[in-house]
């Protein structure tokens, strides 16, 4: 479903993607770990558009999308929650969440007639969203913001969907809460790509996993062929080690 | 009689001061999407003036004339935007600030050549005579300033607040990146901005035109008030440079009744400096807080 061939990409001169390639077959989770300033979030960004990349390929759903505008890429049919999920602060809940169709929806009226089955299942998903609809997103906590970018991503059906640090800045109980439904999301099928620090988390709910060090892939394999990398774990899971 | 007068100059002052906030509410719509504003805002002003009294002299009626001049501001917006901002953005440079100053002179020039050096009457089938309300005199031309400005701004509010596509706008404005991964084209709703901004100037045309006269300096001072009506209440600020733009337009009139019309744009040059030095975000300007 999402295929990357020896990505290159960066910011300016400096080079930080340095030749990244991983799949994430329908419906599968995979998770890609690694120490801060691995360049995991700059290989989400760069799937997305958000960076452009040097060289190197993505493919969704066997269409390259390299190069183009993040809007196109997001039309194709991919979500992006983002890392710090970046929620449209001064608009609602709500507001939040139609934009997040927004490519399959009407852009003056009845688009929120035609986007009800779908805020209907987010609100499924996230009860405490629905009772806060009607707030401006800024004022949401951390946690709920969090569940506001997983529910915008999903508004759009995407075929693919690139989850960025989901617990970034939460606390214990609220990280229990968003793994909770990243595993409901991988039981209704959805295709994830998972970027997490905590590769502890990560790994229990993944199919399959990357672990990417100074801007490459150095290790790959099912979570259970990661655990038995003893050398992987040393170098590169240290939280994971001290756990294991 | 005395009190009157000053009564008298502070709602003419007011109603001027309406046409800056319009002006000025058209540099915040670029500066929300863009982060860019075309300082050439006022020939667009003038420029579609001249095309609507051309119109007019063509023989077509008020309301067709006033849609067709819209469109018309609509357009050259566009175009400011595909040949002026867009090159620069895409660069990631400033140099949208020469470049839109360029496009002002240029059409300047053109239009001192195509319709002359002249101040020119622009007819308006809306009476000037004035009436008293409470010993104050006020024109129907005065009135349908104030109707222009709040419909037209009211509408572009409603937009925002009520379609998907003015959602979006709001969007790019809070965070481009963002909107970009929902889908939204932030070059897209960059152009919708300037493409609505150049209306708005278009109705300041129309609406001051009568009051006026038209002509290729007739807007010059004009965007420089309405700028400094944008800074001092803030560029991302929607309805506080209506109360900002009041203002001004009094202590304008106040400025030239008590001191002298030579001095007249002295208050708003003062607020301009006062606001750069100590409040740049404006009154009801959000501060910004940059994460690097």
């Amino acid at each position: 479903m999402l295929i990357v061939k020896n990505l290159h990409a960066g910011y300016g001169t400096s080079e930080v993607l340095t030749g990244v390639s991983l799949a994430v077959k329908q419906g599968a989770l995979v998770a890609l770990i690694g120490p801060n300033g691995a360049g995991k979030t700059t290989t989400m960004r760069a799937i997305s558009g958000l960076v452009k990349p040097a060289r190197g390929e993505v493919f969704i759903d066997g269409r390259p999308v390299q190069g183009m505008d993040a809007s196109r890429i997001a039309r194709l049919g991919l979500a992006h929650s983002p890392e710090g999920r970046k929620v449209f602060g001064t608009l609602t809940v709500e507001d939040n969440l139609l934009l997040g169709a927004y490519s399959n929806l009407p852009k003056f009226f009845g688009f929120r007639k035609k986007s009800a089955k779908d805020l209907e299942r987010v609100y499924d998903l996230f009860p405490l969203l629905k009772n806060r609809h009607l707030q401006s997103a800024g004022t949401l906590s951390g946690g709920e913001q969090q569940m506001l970018a997983i529910g915008r991503a999903l508004m759009a059906n995407p075929k693919v969907m690139l989850m960025d640090e989901p617990s970034m800045g939460l606390a214990p109980v609220i990280i229990e809460e968003v793994f909770t439904i990243i595993r409901r999301l991988k039981k209704e099928g959805i295709t994830l790509l998972l970027v997490e620090q905590i590769a502890k988390r990560a790994l229990e709910v993944a199919d399959f996993a990357y672990v990417m060090e100074r801007g490459h892939i150095v290790a790959e394999g099912t979570p259970a062929e990661l655990h038995k990398n003893e050398s992987v774990l040393e170098a590169y899971l240290g939280e994971v080690s001290s756990v294991v | 009689m005395d009190q009157i007068m000053v009564f008298q100059m502070m709602v003419s002052g007011a109603f001027m001061g309406l046409v800056y906030a319009l002006v000025a509410y058209g540099f915040q719509l670029t500066y929300a999407t863009g982060k860019s504003i075309n300082f050439g805002q006022g020939e667009l002003v003038m420029v579609s003036a001249f095309i609507c009294l051309s119109l007019t002299n063509l023989g077509l009626p008020y309301g067709i004339m006033v849609l067709l001049g819209l469109l018309c501001g609509a357009l050259l917006g566009l175009f400011v935007e595909r040949s002026a901002v867009r090159l620069a953005l895409e660069q990631k440079s400033e140099g949208w600030i020469l470049l839109t100053i360029i496009l002002g002179l240029l059409f300047f020039s053109v239009s001192e050549n195509i319709w002359g050096r002249d101040d020119r009457p622009f007819p308006t089938p809306i009476s000037s005579d004035a009436f008293q309300v409470f010993g104050i005199s006020v024109t129907p031309v005065e009135i349908s300033v104030a109707i222009g400005v709040f419909f037209i701004m009211g509408l572009i509010e409603l937009f925002k607040r009520q379609t998907l596509l003015g959602k979006a706008f709001e969007a790019v404005s809070t965070d481009r990146d963002a909107a970009e991964l929902m889908g939204i084209s932030a070059n897209r709703t960059v152009m919708l901005s300037y493409a609505i901004s150049g209306v708005v100037a278009a109705m300041a045309g129309v609406l001051i035109s009568p009051i006026t006269t038209v002509g290729p300096t007739m807007a010059s001072a004009l965007v420089l008030k309405a700028f400094s009506v944008a800074v001092v209440a803030g560029l991302d600020s929607g309805f506080g440079v209506v109360a900002v733009g009041i203002f001004l337009g009094i202590l304008e009139s106040l400025t030239s009744y008590y001191i002298g019309s030579g001095w007249r744009e002295v208050p708003g040059l003062t607020l301009l400096i006062l606001a750069l030095a100590l409040r740049p975000t404006g009154i009801f300007g959000k501060a910004v807080i940059r994460k690097v």
